[in-house]
């Protein structure tokens, strides 16, 4: 149709406009960056109400004397068993490295390089039940209310 | 230095576990003293959100029961109450069958199955022909020049379980060994004995379906590990077995 222009021509009653328009924003925004900034509340810190008072009756019986001294006994006896296991292994790891230098020292310099590959290590844990084959497990959904401040 | 003939002969063998996958059950000190905690734990706590809405409910049941003519409030509206969600939610646990912590295989005692003592580490034994004996031991080859001792282990693993075993081992150092003479027979100045270094190696392929040993095998506990091999050779084993 018609040619047009990139521009189309701009009256002075516009740009004055304009001008004025830009003007009142940077007053507004003076103005707001004056007001010191609210304080965004970190939920985390503050116990909601609900909880401030249902406590379950306090009814600790400090009656545990006996079963405290058994339970430390008892850690204890594990952890003697544990250290002498460990070292036992220690012990046995030196003898077959001792031996092996004894054979071949080219052997022996390649078993005391550091395994690149072993850390980061990672194990998963025992369950109290052993996996059961097959079975689909109940997927939930998750809403997220966490309270955005801007 | 010149390359003298030694007169040991170096093998690698593997040890390799099969991790528990169950724990082990309680003892008696250790159940009292797990109650005691969760005991202490329940008394700090506070209630729940559920544990609040079902006192409030229940609350307001019985306030409803009895002002029975008062409350006249509307329409009966049927609010699903705490109590009926617990209910649903017990029946639902109730349907669901764990897996059982004590497998077919032992009841069977089928010691070539992985699906074992669950709750304890497994070793693999393999038979192998040594002279003109059969002897269980931990899997191992001879070693050959030109490879380092953990891939004479890692050889002696796949040689008898297959390629595609996936194990992780632990450092490059061995763990223990085992050094015996031959009987005088065949011993000759070259040829004084063996020395067998162990390496230790956690199993991560949880499935061996696929592999096809290339010997007889077992799957076996540290205390069943007596009832298969030779007491200096044990010995040496159990010097590098935790539990």
């Amino acid at each position: 149709s018609f040619p047009c222009r990139a521009q189309p021509k701009k009256k002075k009653v516009d740009v004055r406009r304009e001008q004025a328009q830009k003007d009142r924003m940077k007053e507004k925004l003076r103005k707001l960056k004056k007001i010191a900034p609210e304080v965004i509340p970190i939920e985390d810190f503050v116990t909601p109400l609900k909880y401030s008072d249902s406590n379950r009756s306090v009814n600790l019986l400090l009656a545990l004397s006996p079963e405290e001294t058994e339970r430390r006994v008892l850690l204890l006896k594990q952890d003697e068993t544990e250290k002498k296991a460990i070292q036992t292994l220690v012990e046995s790891q030196q003898e077959a490295l001792k031996e092996l230098c004894l054979e071949s020292e080219e052997l022996y310099q390649a078993a005391i390089l550091r395994d690149e590959g072993l850390f980061p290590f990672k194990r998963d844990g025992p369950s109290y039940t052993p996996p059961l084959p097959g079975y689909d497990h109940p997927r939930g959904k998750c809403v997220d209310i966490t309270k955005v401040y801007t | 230095a010149a390359a003298s003939r030694r007169p040991w002969r170096l093998f690698g063998a593997m040890c390799l576990l099969r991790l528990p996958r169950i724990t082990q059950p309680l003892e008696k000190e250790e159940e009292e003293m797990a109650a005691l905690m969760g005991q202490i734990e329940l008394e700090k706590s506070h209630y729940s959100d559920h544990e609040i809405r079902k006192l409030e409910e229940e609350e307001r049941l019985k306030r409803r029961k009895e002002n029975l003519d008062d409350d006249d409030e509307g329409p009966s509206k049927t609010v699903t109450m705490a109590r009926d969600l617990e209910e649903k939610w017990e029946q639902k646990f109730l349907q669901f069958q764990a897996a059982p912590r004590i497998t077919d295989a032992d009841k069977n005692n089928n010691r070539t199955s992985l699906n074992r003592k669950l709750d304890s580490n497994l070793m693999l034994l393999v038979k192998h022909k040594i002279g003109n004996q059969e002897q269980w031991l931990l899997p191992q080859v001879e070693w050959q020049p030109g490879e380092t001792l953990r891939s004479t282990a890692e050889r002696a693993m796949t040689t008898f379980l297959g390629d595609h075993i996936q194990a992780k081992i632990l450092g490059n150092a061995p763990f223990g060994i085992y050094k015996y003479k031959f009987p005088r027979a065949i011993r000759t100045e070259d040829n004084v004995g063996a020395k067998v270094f162990f390496f230790k190696a956690f199993l991560q392929s949880s499935d061996l379906s696929q592999t096809e040993p290339k010997a007889d095998y077992l799957w076996v506990t540290k205390n069943e590990l007596g009832d298969y091999l030779k007491s200096e050779y044990l010995k040496k084993v159990n010097r590098f077995l935790l539990d």
